[in-house]
């Protein structure tokens, strides 16, 4: 299966990350997309499509659980990966929603893998 | 003990019972005379010590909302007891309840404040008396992920159903919505097990299952959908409802279609009714407004004299039979019947009025309606089919607000 070229959704409110994970998905040959907060992403999800959104919890405003479940709302099968730095959310009802969820770390094999997991899983 | 939410789905439209919805939801919508259908779920669940409900709600719930908080006004807050009206919030989506999962899906915000260990989910449209507590006991000693109570039904009954298919165990292994040929139960080949819609499930496996749900093209519908796919993968177990020679008989019904509402009805009055209202230690609670008591008297004089009489009759307060004859019916609440009129196999609402020498018989008259004087209902059934709903086995019903001249 073909995951070049799919459209990632990256959402976090910390420019660094963005940017580590923009630079790194690239590289994997997807095309990436960039949101800082909640909105700009039920933005850009209305307009492109996207086929996996890759979703931190803890921002300032919406925080990444609402925006989830308004995702699901609205394109129910867009596959969604949580990437939070904290594993307890885990615990959460409500992030079970996602299809997956990778605590943050320096290293991004295991979120690499995740998305060519859930972008495969999503062409069966 | 574990902690318990209960959760009742009252979302239905209630098209099987239209017009009796035309203005309420269906568990708002009178039964026996005096009570609302959801009033039987919600003395199940006092009378089994059951204090933390919410009911989903949808459809016309001003009404449902309105006899809840008239009737049911009777637990404690600061006790941790209470009974929510829920109507779909659309927090996050753009569509009302889809099915009864995606009503569950839509709360999960409930089940994440509550964190209850376990969930009974019910049904706001049976009659019938059940002690959860015995099915939450069952659920626990078989180790259950859900456990789906089912009542034994005569095998051709069971079409309209969901019917269970079970090994020795009762264990789940079959599950059909609706078949053409529903499978027996092993002990007896013209008896089959169906679905009472009342489900005790472990919550993190009803959690994951409503969001699975969710994002797949389905029904979203616990018997349709959720079921059959939890069977072939988790622990289902179906808890057999049944006399047992307590309280419970396993008598249950489903009155969620005008033939199957009528007749749950007119079985009340039979000699030693399968459900017993007068059963003191099990009372069916419900609001009764203030009203003097019913009232039967002889009216008119010499060939006009209307006795009133009344026979294998439910007579609720209120009403006046002022010299007519009441036969194998049941009256709501300040129905009036005025000399010489008939009433026969017919439920009549409150504040009906059946005027002088009107026939009535085999109907359902909603409420406030009046009958002119000599007007017949249920005589003539292509007469009555021009103007009224007739059903299939020929009740005719008359909705609220119609004008007869």
């Amino acid at each position: 299966m073909e995951e070049k070229g799919k459209k990632i959704l990256v959402v976090d409110d910390e420019e660094a990350i963005r940017l580590l994970y923009q630079q790194e998905l690239i590289e994997e040959g997807y095309e990436v997309f960039l949101a800082a907060n909640a909105l700009e992403a039920l933005e850009i999800v209305d307009k492109e499509p996207i086929d996996l959104v890759i979703l931190d919890i803890k921002m300032p405003g919406m925080n990444g659980i609402e925006a989830m479940q308004k995702m699901v709302g609205k394109k129910s099968k867009i596959p969604i990966i949580i990437n939070s730095a904290y594993p307890h959310f885990k615990d959460s009802f409500l992030s079970w929603v996602a299809d997956d969820y990778v605590v943050k770390s320096s290293n991004l094999q295991e979120l690499k893998a995740k998305i060519k997991q859930q972008l495969n899983k999503a062409c069966e | 003990m574990e902690k318990l939410l209960t959760l009742i789905m009252a979302g239905g439209r209630g098209e099987r019972l239209y017009p009796l919805t035309k203005e309420k939801a269906k568990p708002a919508v009178t039964f026996g005379g005096i009570y609302k259908i959801i009033d039987f779920t919600l003395s199940n669940c006092l009378h089994s010590g059951i204090r933390r409900i919410y009911l989903l709600t949808q459809y016309s719930n001003a009404s449902l909302d309105r006899h809840i908080r008239l009737s049911w006004n009777i637990f404690n807050r600061e006790l941790d007891e209470f009974i929510d009206n829920i109507p779909p919030q659309k927090m996050n989506v753009d569509w009302w309840y889809r099915g009864t999962a995606d009503s569950i899906y839509q709360n999960i915000n409930i089940l994440e404040r509550e964190r209850p260990q376990l969930v009974l989910i019910l049904s706001g449209d049976h009659i019938y008396k059940m002690d959860y507590r015995k099915m939450l006991e069952f659920h626990r000693l078989q180790q259950g992920e859900l456990t789906v109570a089912c009542v034994e039904i005569q095998r051709e009954k069971a079409r309209q159903m969901g019917v269970l298919e079970i090994n020795e165990e009762f264990r789940i292994v079959g599950f059909q919505e609706k078949p053409a040929s529903p499978c027996s139960v092993p002990w007896d080949h013209s008896k089959s097990l169906v679905s009472m819609g009342v489900y005790v499930f472990k919550t993190e496996c009803l959690v994951r299952e409503v969001i699975d749900d969710a994002k797949r093209d389905s029904e979203h519908d616990f018997g349709k959908n959720i079921i059959p796919r939890m069977i072939k993968k988790r622990r289902v177990f179906a808890y057999h409802f049944r006399n047992n020679g307590g309280k419970e008989s396993s008598y249950w019904r489903d009155v969620g279609s005008l033939d199957s509402y009528y007749e749950a009805n007119m079985e009340l009055l039979k000699e030693n009714p399968e459900f017993n209202l007068y059963d003191l230690d099990w009372p069916v609670r419900t609001y009764q407004e203030q009203a003097p008591p019913a009232k039967i008297v002889l009216s008119g004089k010499n060939k006009e004299l209307g006795r009133g009489v009344i026979i294998n009759s439910l007579v609720s307060n209120g009403c006046l039979i002022l010299g007519g004859k009441i036969n194998r019916s049941i009256l709501s609440p300040l129905v009036r019947v005025e000399k010489n009129a008939q009433v026969e196999n017919s439920i009549i609402m409150r504040g009906v009025t059946i005027g002088e020498y009107a026939r009535i018989r085999n109907a359902i008259i909603d409420e406030e309606v009046q009958i002119p004087a000599r007007y017949t209902i249920g005589y003539n059934l292509e007469e009555d089919r021009k103007k009224f709903t007739v059903t299939e086995s020929g009740v005719v019903v008359v909705p609220q607000g119609v004008i007869l001249d």
